[in-house]
């Protein structure tokens, strides 16, 4: 039926189709189909940039006008991949600077930017409005000061967490006077900036919604800031303190009543440097909050944390450190009823273990919240029992990260792994798509994930298992599987070997410390030449030891359609 | 479900808040069986032979080191039968290792990959961004600390007029010792500072302040020359000191 109907109307029918995988379904039905997708699909998301190159990209959606691109392994976060692994977007900027596609907005998460490619970008884009970097690294400010003198039309610009080399402190000052688009920038990952450029830059952008300022925006420019900008509706603080020499009582006043004009205020976050007596000014805009996070704000603990939590009523995202501990925890759960993502992070991660946070905090979250459905915990210990009561208290969770800062710690009070509690979990949460697993784990946990993780796209394993069986049960079980990670565990070539194709199902396979060899790996590499195997070898002694039987230390498999990669630095080696 | 264990447990696992057999997680052997095939008993008796603990330190005290702990639990439990442990053999921790760390930290080898400071190389699982931040904040907080008892504010800007200890070590010298940097301003003051306090604790080295050159930690965890960089940059960034002994 769809046929008789002209491209245009079937273009019209695909408009509505907006998530990435639908429109992948979408294409895959005809020829037709996919004639009519490719040409009008804008939203374009590859979330390994090795597994397809820019020329490919470029013949498929000539159309594409938003790109998402991820480059290094997520362990990458934790430095376990070593420097200059890859992940480069200069090719990608390049070929898409040369086939004039009207890009307008570029997102990377851990990828290598260069200043080059930065201002290729500013220059090759006339439409272009939205940068968004996440975890990215190689660049200076000399490239922001591009982005900011030539985009012209610049909506966004926000980099969350990049390793940025500060140069002079002018960039923001490149934007021009006719710039007056922006509506969200976040450069809280910067040490210096300009503050003067930033107070006029926020006063001739009235449309600006999120704007996210880093420590060196003392309070006072708070203040004046939010004066120009009472239209906020996602606010990362600077530095929140009083400076003793300046009259504290005027900024202080001065600051709480710009921040009551500020009704719009939805998520707040920043608090980099905080001063607890200071914390009062935000109180009256708390009641409106949905997102909270408090998670670098080493300043603000016990009573003044949890008279703070108290006015947050509407949250429903909430990130804070372990300085809240077990009652700060029963405080949120009795508080913030919609709560549906929390993550509590370590504020000592090598400390001796002082109380931070329990198994006790989690029940009674669990308890207080049902909506909950994102969570990750940085812990001290957990039972299986806390772990079976969270499972029937919350049977939502979709992302589920927990982590014993003691990596193979079993069950304190039965001193028994944790299967069973991580079991549970699966098992209750059927649409659980993101686990990360520590504590005592055997074989038995992957046991239960491969019988119930269904909807499980995203797998994260560290110091469990006791066999291949473990590793095999989750290749076997989890059908929707893409990511898996696995560091420290004792899977070997039995288990990479059993099944091949399930890697072509999958975006990427990570092991490191495991049991696999060079020998295993150079087998899946052979059996399989649309996967690239690469092992990233530091050592110098794997020179002269080319032996079968070594194991590897750190292999990566991804699957590509362009074959081994080009720019692999001398320590990665992709077997063939 | 009762659980046979040696152990004197401290709770009642009978309460619904943790009924192990609300979802049917029996660990008996006819659903093992049924699900994976004929078990055996496990060889966690292996562990024992590999780890070597020492079990007279473990009589008296109630924790169980992870070998214990299992052989114990699993002697009236079935469960599937696991490949030979000698996979574990690169992951061994060192066998002359105190087997009080071993309580401590089961089989988290202390021996592998030590990299970020204190522990294993990416572990625990934060992003290095966040790692950083966390320690730039533990040393406001404590200058936080410092000020808070004096007049109920912070001076988060006024690093000179709160203390700063940070540990200096000069090579050669084997106790290392601590400077205020919040009294200095210039690399001459502190040159000469810490030359002084190393004077009155060797007279084995040098004492002429040019054949020392003064090398710095920043917050990235390098190893910095300190007259490379303003007295501004060096002053944000410091985490330890070091004298090393110039060549030339």
């Amino acid at each position: 039926m769809m046929n008789y109907f002209p491209d245009e109307v079937l273009e019209h029918v695909f408009d509505f189709v907006t998530s990435h995988r639908d429109r992948n379904a979408v294409s895959l039905v005809c020829k037709l189909w996919y004639r009519v997708e490719r040409f009008s699909r804008q939203r374009v998301f590859i979330g390994n940039c090795y597994a397809i190159s820019p020329e490919r990209l470029i013949d498929r959606f000539p159309g594409v006008k938003a790109l998402t691109l991820k480059g290094k392994p997520h362990f990458a976060d934790f430095n376990l991949v070593p420097q200059d692994w890859g992940g480069y977007v200069q090719p990608w900027i390049e070929a898409l600077a040369r086939s004039r596609i009207g890009l307008e907005e570029l997102r990377l998460k851990r990828m290598v930017v260069s200043d080059e490619s930065l201002d290729v970008l500013s220059r090759s884009f006339t439409n272009f409005k939205s940068l968004v970097l996440v975890s990215c690294e190689g660049f200076t400010t000399d490239g922001l000061e591009a982005i900011a003198a030539n985009c012209r039309f610049l909506r966004e610009l926000d980099l969350q967490e990049n390793e940025i080399e500060e140069k002079k402190n002018l960039w923001l000052g490149c934007f021009p006077d006719s710039c007056t688009s922006l509506v969200s920038l976040n450069f809280a990952c910067l040490k210096e900036i300009n503050l003067v450029a930033l107070e006029r830059l926020v006063a001739r952008n009235p449309n600006l919604k999120s704007l996210k300022l880093n420590r060196a925006v003392p309070l006072e420019a708070l203040q004046r800031i939010l004066m120009r900008a009472p239209q906020l509706v996602d606010l990362g603080t600077g530095s929140f303190v009083l400076d003793r020499d300046s009259d504290d009582s005027e900024t202080y006043r001065k600051l709480r009543g710009t921040i009551l004009k500020c009704r719009s205020i939805r998520n707040l976050s920043g608090f980099l440097e905080v001063a607890p007596r200071c914390l009062p000014a935000i109180y009256p805009i708390c009641l409106n909050l949905t997102y909270l996070n408090l998670s670098y704000a080493a300043g603000i603990h016990g009573s003044e944390l949890i008279k703070l939590i108290r006015l947050c009523g509407k949250l429903q995202r909430l990130w804070i450190l372990d300085y809240i501990g077990d009652k700060g925890l029963e405080i949120v759960a009795s508080t913030c009823k919609d709560l549906q993502e929390l993550r509590v992070f370590p504020s000592d991660p090598f400390g001796a273990g002082h109380a931070a946070v329990t198994e006790t905090g989690l029940v009674a979250i669990s308890s207080g919240c049902p909506k909950l459905n994102s969570l990750l915990y940085f812990c001290q210990q957990m039972t299986n029992a806390a772990l079976i009561a969270v499972a029937k208290n919350c049977p939502n969770f979709i992302r589920f990260r927990l982590c014993i800062l003691d990596p193979t710690k079993p069950d304190p009070v039965t001193m028994q792994p944790l299967d069973e509690g991580f079991g549970a979990i699966v098992q209750s949460s059927k649409r659980l798509r993101r686990l990360s697993l520590s504590g005592l784990l055997t074989d038995r946990v992957f046991l239960y994930i491969g019988m119930y993780a269904e909807q499980l796209e995203m797998l994260s394993i560290a110091f469990a298992g006791e066999s291949d069986k473990g590793m095999l049960y989750v290749l076997n079980g989890c059908k929707k599987l893409r990511k898996l990670e696995i560091r420290d565990s004792p899977f070997g070539d039995m288990a990479l070997l059993r099944d091949v194709g399930k890697y072509e199902t999958m975006r990427s396979l990570w092991m490191s410390s495991c049991d696999v060899t060079l020998g295993g790996c150079k087998t899946l590499a052979k059996q399989m030449p649309r996967l690239n195997v690469e092992i990233i070898n530091e050592n110098d002694q794997m020179e002269f030891a080319h032996e079968d039987s070594q194991k590897v230390e750190k292999m990566y498999l991804y699957r590509t359609l362009v074959g081994p990669r080009k720019d692999a630095p001398e320590f990665v080696w992709t077997l063939v | 479900m009762e659980l046979q264990l040696g152990l004197a447990l401290p709770s009642n696992p009978t309460s619904k808040a943790f009924d192990l057999n609300y979802y049917g997680f029996e660990a008996n052997n006819k659903e093992v069986d049924h699900v994976i095939g004929p078990c055996y008993t496990s060889s966690y008796e292996d562990i024992n032979d590999i780890i070597n603990i020492d079990n007279n330190i473990n009589k008296n005290n109630n924790k169980r080191s992870f070998g214990q702990a299992f052989e114990n639990s699993t002697r009236d439990r079935v469960v599937p039968r696991t490949l030979p442990l000698l996979l574990w053999n690169n992951n061994q921790p060192n066998e002359e290792d105190d087997p009080k760390d071993l309580e401590n930290h089961s089989l988290f080898a202390a021996n592998k990959n030590v990299g970020d400071g204190d522990g294993v190389v990416g572990w625990p699982p934060i992003k290095s961004w966040r790692k950083r931040l966390g320690h730039d904040n533990q040393v406001v907080r404590a200058w936080n600390n410092n000020q808070m008892v004096e007049n109920g504010y912070v001076c988060g800007g006024r690093r000179a007029s709160n203390s700063m200890y940070v540990k200096v070590k000069m090579e050669g010298v084997v106790i290392a010792r601590k400077v205020d940097l919040s009294q200095h301003h210039s690399f001459e003051t502190l040159t000469d500072t810490l030359m002084d306090m190393f004077r009155k604790w060797s007279e084995a080295c040098e004492k002429n302040s040019n054949n020392y050159k003064l090398i710095y930690q920043d917050r990235e965890g390098d190893w910095l020359f300190a007259q490379d960089v303003p007295w501004r940059t060096f002053i944000r960034s410091v985490q330890r000191l070091k004298l090393l002994k110039s060549s030339g």
